[in-house]
C-alpha cells in the first residue's frame, strides 16, 4: 500500500519518519525564501530536520517569488 | 585608536552622560539626542555607545565618514546626503539619527561624558596602533 | 583625452536660462521641453490633471509622448520623442531603490511606446535641477550633447563633433569636462547610448552615477525597446546634467520623519537577512542563475531548455571569488542598502576596438547572465563578461542582444542559415569568439552584425525570405513577442507566466509579472479566475514603482523575517505598506492598496490605448511564440519525455503507449495552445476589456480615465 501527503497541492508518497528537510532534497528545492506550513501551520526553518510529517498531511512550501 | 570604554556593571543609569552630550552638541537635554545612550537590558543598565570599529565607513555612498588621526570615525556633514545607509548597519546600533536632523551623529570620544560621570563607568581610552588596525 | 580640443569642436546651438524653482511634495510642477530640430527650450506647466491621473515616472511619459506624437508616428520621425521623468519619491535618499528614471519612446523593435526603467543620477539631478520630466524632441542636424546645469539654471544645445560614442569613453570625456575636480564628479550624470545603437534597433541608454571609491563612472541601462537607437538617430551624443549639494530633503517632504522609519526599518532589514536570503549585496541579481537551473526555468540554448550542467561554470560564487569587487557601496541612488550594482573591476579586454584596455564592468546581471549566457550556451564566466562590456558601451540591450544571438545560433544548428550568409562566422550555441564578432560588426556597422541587430521579429522575415526558411518554424522559435526579445525565463511550465510575458503592454518582459513559482511550483494559483486575479493584481502593482520613481528590487528581493506569518506573504504586506508610507511621507497623499492598484491602472490603460491608437495592442498582438509555451521540436520534448507523457496521462487522459514523438508533442500543442487563448479571455475579463482586448468604455468611466482621446481610440472598437 502506498501512503500519500500532499505538497503543494499535489501527491508526494509518503514514508515512516519522513522529515521537512528530506521533502526539501526530493522536491529539489533550492530557493532561498520559501515558507513551510504543515496543515497550515508555518514551521521555523531550524526545525526542518526535526520536523515529522505524518500520512495525509497537508504541506505547503511556497516560494516567493523575486525578480526585477 | 581613541574610543569611549566602558564598565556597564558601574553604571547607576543616571542619565548624566545623556545630558552633558545632548547639551554639548544640540544645546538641549534630550536622550534621543545624545551620542551615548543608557538603556536597560534584562533589569541591566546598558551604556550604547560607538566602539569606533568603522564598520560605517565602507557603507557611506559619498565617502563621507572617515577615520581621523586619532583614529576616530567622523561624519563630514557637508558631504552627507543623509542616507540613513550608516544607522542601520551599525553593529552596536550606535549610529544615531533624530528626524529634526537630516544628517546622522554618533560620539567622537571627546570625553566630556566620561568625566561626568559620578561612578567612572565609561572613560576615554587608546587601542594600540595593531589593534586598532584590524 | 584633451578636453579642451573636445570643447574647441563645440558650437553653441542655443541656450536657456530659467529660474530654479522650487519642489513642493516631491513635484516642481513644471517639465523641461528641448526640441533638437528648432534649438527650441522651454518650461512645460504640470497639470493638476497630469498629478491625479499620471502622478508621474512612467505616467509623465506616457502622457506626454501620446501629446507630443500623432497615430502615424514613427520611432524615427523627428516628432518622436524621449521622454524621462523619474516621479514624485524619486530622489529621496532614506528610502533605499527610489532614483529611478522611467524612459518612453516610441519604439524601433515595436513601433509602439517603450517604457524602459533605469537607476542611475540623472532621475534624482533632473528633479533637483527643477525638472519633473524631460522631453526631447525633434532631430539634430548634426552630433549634439544637451548640457542641463542644475546649480545654475542654464540649458545648453550644443554641437559636440569630436567626443567618442561609446558610452564608457563619452561618459569619462564629459564628466572631466563638467567636473570642477575629482569630488565634484559625482555631481555629473551623463546619458548616453553607443556606436552600435547607430546600426541597430536595440540600442540602448547608460545612466552615469560616479563611483567615488573606483574613481570611475559607472552605468545603469534603460535597456529594452531600442532608446538608444531612438537617441542616436535625433545625433544626440548625450545628455548631461549637474547638481551640486545633493541633501535628504530636497524633495520638501510632507512627513520625514515616517519616511526615515521606514528606510530605516529596511536598511536593518538588508543588514540582517541579505545574508541569509538572496545575497543581493554580495553578488547582486546573479544569485537567482544557479537557482533558476535547478527549477528548469533557466534559458539555455535559444529556450530549448530550462537549465544546464555547466551553470556550475557561472554560478554567483565564481563571479564573486573571482570577479566582482566586494564591500563597496554599490547602490546607483543614494540610500540603497540593497546595493545590487556589482562590478568587475580591472577587467582586461581580449577582443575588439579596446582590447588589452582594463575596464570596469557593471554586472553581470542576471539578464545577462542568461541572455548571453546560458541562452547562447556560453558558460565561461570571463567571456560573458567581456559580452556584457561591449553590449554596454556599445549601447545594446543584453536581453535583446543574448535573445537574438540565441535564436540565431539555433538557425545556424539547424542549417536554416549557413556559413555564407554569416559572413565565414561559425555561429554555433557556444561560441564566443565568433558571436562576440558580430557585436563588434554591429559597433562598426557591417556584416551580419547589421542583420542581427534587426532583431528577432525582423531576422525571422529576412530568414524566411533569403534562406527559404519555413516561416511557421521560425515563428515557433523565434522567442519575440510584439518585436520585442523575450526576457530570460523558461515559461514553458507556467500557463500564468505565459501570459506574464504574452500580456504585457510593451512586449515580453518580466517587469510585470513574475508569477513562475506561484503558479508551476507553488501551484497556488490553479483556476483561470486565479491566474487572471494574479495577472491582474502583480502587473498593475508592479506598475505602480515606475510611477513614483522606485525600484521593485527592495520590494521583495529581502523579506521582513515575520512575513511567512501575513495572510499573502507573496505580496510582502509590511513592505507594501512601506510604500503607502513612503507616498504619504513626500506627497502628504494617503493611498490605500485598492487605491494604489487603481493609480496603475488609470496608467496602464493609457498604455494599452495608446498600443491600439498606433495600429496595435489587440487580441492579435497578444499571441505567442510556441516555444514560450512548450516544446517545438522532439528534442525538447524528449529531454523531458516522462513530464511531458505525464500531462498527457494526467490531464488529457490521453493514452502515450506506442505514440511517436510526434503525435505526443500535436497533442500537447492543442492543449496548451487552447489554455492559453482560455488565459486570455480570463485576463481580458478581469482587466475590463473586451475579447478584442480593447479597455471597455465603461471600465475607462470606473477608472476616471473616460477623457476624450482615449474614448475617440476606443469608442468604435467597443
Amino acid at each position: 500500500m502506498i501512503f500519500i501527503i500532499k505538497v503543494n497541492n499535489r501527491e508526494l508518497e509518503w514514508y515512516e519518519g519522513m522529515t521537512i528537510e528530506d521533502i526539501f532534497k526530493i522536491k529539489n528545492y533550492t530557493w532561498t525564501k520559501i515558507i513551510v506550513k504543515v496543515n497550515k501551520q508555518v514551521i521555523d526553518e531550524e526545525n526542518y530536520k526535526i520536523t515529522i510529517v505524518n500520512d495525509g498531511d497537508d504541506v505547503q512550501m511556497l516560494h516567493l517569488l523575486a525578480g526585477g | 585608536m581613541k574610543y569611549l570604554a566602558k564598565d556597564q556593571s558601574k553604571c547607576i543609569q543616571c542619565g548624566q552622560c545623556e545630558e552633558v552630550c545632548s547639551t554639548t552638541y544640540f544645546k538641549t537635554k534630550d536622550k534621543f539626542k545624545s551620542c551615548i545612550q543608557i538603556n536597560e537590558v534584562e533589569s541591566k543598565p546598558e551604556i550604547n555607545v560607538c566602539s569606533q570599529c568603522g564598520e560605517c565607513i565602507d557603507i557611506c555612498p559619498v565617502q563621507a565618514i572617515t577615520r581621523d588621526k586619532l583614529g576616530v570615525v567622523r561624519i563630514n556633514k557637508k558631504i552627507c546626503v543623509g542616507c540613513l545607509m550608516c544607522v542601520g548597519f551599525c553593529p552596536e546600533v550606535a549610529m544615531r539619527q533624530h528626524d529634526e536632523y537630516l544628517e546622522p551623529f554618533k560620539c567622537i570620544a571627546c570625553g566630556l561624558c566620561a568625566k561626568s560621570c559620578p561612578q567612572k563607568a565609561i572613560s576615554v581610552e587608546v587601542y594600540q596602533e595593531a589593534l586598532a588596525e584590524n | 583625452m584633451d578636453i579642451n580640443k573636445l570643447k574647441e569642436g563645440r558650437k553653441l546651438l542655443k541656450e536657456f536660462k530659467y529660474d530654479l524653482g522650487s519642489i513642493e511634495k516631491g513635484y516642481t510642477n513644471r517639465t523641461l521641453y528641448v526640441n533638437i530640430s528648432e534649438n527650441k527650450i522651454e518650461s512645460k506647466e504640470v497639470t493638476p490633471l497630469m498629478k491625479e491621473k499620471f502622478i508621474g515616472g512612467k505616467g509623465f511619459g506616457l502622457y506626454t509622448l501620446w501629446h507630443g506624437t500623432t497615430p502615424s508616428t514613427k520611432w524615427n520621425d523627428p516628432e518622436n520623442e524621449i521622454v524621462i521623468s523619474g516621479g514624485p519619491v524619486c530622489g529621496i535618499t532614506q528610502y533605499p531603490g527610489a532614483g529611478k528614471s522611467l524612459v518612453c519612446s516610441i519604439s524601433p523593435m515595436t513601433d509602439i511606446p517603450i517604457d524602459s526603467n533605469v537607476g542611475g543620477y540623472f532621475g534624482p539631478y533632473l528633479k533637483f535641477s527643477g525638472w519633473d520630466a524631460l522631453e526631447v524632441q525633434g532631430k539634430a542636424e548634426n552630433d549634439i550633447v544637451v548640457f542641463i546645469d542644475g546649480d545654475n539654471g542654464v540649458v545648453r544645445i550644443e554641437e559636440a563633433p569630436l567626443e567618442a560614442v561609446d558610452s564608457h569613453v563619452i561618459a569619462e570625456q564629459l564628466t572631466e569636462m563638467y567636473a570642477e575636480n575629482e569630488a565634484d564628479k559625482r555631481n555629473i550624470s551623463v546619458i548616453s547610448a553607443g556606436t552600435a545603437a547607430e546600426h541597430s534597433r536595440m540600442g540602448l541608454l547608460n545612466f552615469s552615477f560616479y563611483d567615488v571609491r573606483r574613481k570611475v563612472q559607472r552605468f545603469k541601462q534603460a535597456g529594452r525597446g531600442g532608446i538608444g537607437t531612438v537617441f542616436r538617430d535625433k545625433k544626440i551624443k548625450a545628455i548631461i546634467i549637474k547638481f551640486s549639494n545633493v541633501k535628504g530633503d530636497l524633495n520638501n517632504a510632507v512627513d520625514k520623519a515616517i519616511i526615515n522609519k521606514a528606510g530605516l526599518k529596511l536598511h536593518k532589514e538588508m543588514h540582517y537577512l541579505d545574508d541569509k536570503q538572496n545575497r543581493m549585496r554580495q553578488v547582486g541579481t546573479a544569485y537567482s542563475q544557479e537557482i533558476m537551473s535547478a527549477y528548469d526555468l533557466l534559458p539555455v540554448m535559444n529556450f530549448q531548455y530550462g537549465g544546464h550542467e555547466d551553470v556550475k561554470k557561472i554560478s554567483p560564487d565564481v563571479f564573486k571569488n573571482n570577479y566582482l569587487t566586494q564591500g563597496m557601496a554599490d547602490g546607483c541612488w543614494y540610500g540603497c542598502s540593497m546595493a545590487c550594482a556589482k562590478t568587475a573591476d580591472g577587467f582586461e579586454l581580449l577582443t575588439g576596438p579596446y582590447k588589452g584596455q582594463k575596464v570596469t564592468v557593471d554586472g553581470a546581471e542576471y539578464e545577462t547572465l542568461a541572455g548571453c549566457g546560458s541562452n547562447c550556451g556560453i558558460f565561461d564566466p570571463r567571456a560573458i563578461l567581456e559580452i556584457n562590456f561591449y553590449c554596454d558601451t556599445y549601447g545594446i540591450d543584453t536581453i535583446s542582444y543574448g535573445t537574438s544571438m540565441a535564436f540565431v545560433m539555433e538557425c545556424y544548428e539547424r542549417k536554416i542559415i549557413n556559413k555564407e550568409f554569416t559572413g565565414g562566422l561559425e555561429l554555433k550555441f557556444g561560441n564566443f569568439e565568433d558571436s562576440i564578432e558580430v557585436l563588434h560588426q554591429m559597433s562598426r556597422g557591417e556584416g551580419f552584425g547589421l542583420i542581427l541587430g534587426q532583431g528577432v521579429h525582423r531576422m525571422k522575415k529576412i530568414f524566411a525570405e533569403k534562406c527559404g526558411a519555413d516561416p511557421d518554424f521560425l515563428f515557433d522559435i523565434g522567442m519575440e513577442q510584439k518585436g520585442l526579445e523575450y526576457s530570460e525565463y523558461v515559461s514553458k511550465e507556467s500557463l500564468a507566466q505565459q501570459g506574464g510575458f504574452g500580456l504585457t503592454n510593451k512586449g515580453p518582459q518580466h517587469d510585470e509579472a513574475w508569477i513562475i513559482f506561484m503558479d508551476m511550483v507553488n501551484n497556488q494559483i490553479p483556476t483561470f479566475e486565479d491566474k487572471a486575479e494574479a495577472l491582474y493584481y502583480f502587473p498593475m502593482f508592479r506598475t505602480w514603482f515606475g510611477l513614483y520613481g522606485l525600484c521593485k528590487l527592495p520590494w521583495n528581493d529581502v523579506t521582513p523575517a515575520n512575513n511567512k506569518f501575513t495572510s499573502e506573504p507573496a505580496k510582502i504586506p509590511e513592505h507594501v505598506q512601506n510604500y503607502l508610507d513612503v507616498v504619504y511621507g513626500v506627497t502628504g497623499k494617503k493611498l490605500n492598496t485598492t487605491e494604489m492598484v487603481r493609480e496603475s491602472e488609470r496608467v496602464y490603460n493609457f498604455q494599452r490605448i495608446f498600443n491600439i491608437r498606433l495600429g496595435k495592442g489587440l487580441r492579435a498582438n497578444d499571441k505567442i511564440p510556441y516555444r514560450s509555451a512548450g516544446p517545438v521540436t522532439k528534442e525538447e520534448y524528449e529531454a523531458r519525455q516522462e513530464r511531458f507523457d505525464g500531462q498527457l496521462k494526467e490531464i488529457l487522459n490521453y493514452d502515450v503507449e506506442g505514440k511517436t514523438t510526434e503525435e505526443k508533442m500535436a497533442v500537447l500543442r492543442k492543449h496548451r495552445e487552447s489554455q492559453y487563448e482560455k488565459l486570455i479571455d480570463a485576463v481580458y475579463k478581469r482587466r475590463g476589456w473586451n475579447s478584442n482586448g480593447v479597455p471597455t468604455i465603461e471600465r475607462l468611466k470606473d477608472l476616471g480615465m473616460d477623457l476624450p482621446e482615449l474614448i475617440e481610440v476606443v469608442k468604435d472598437m467597443q
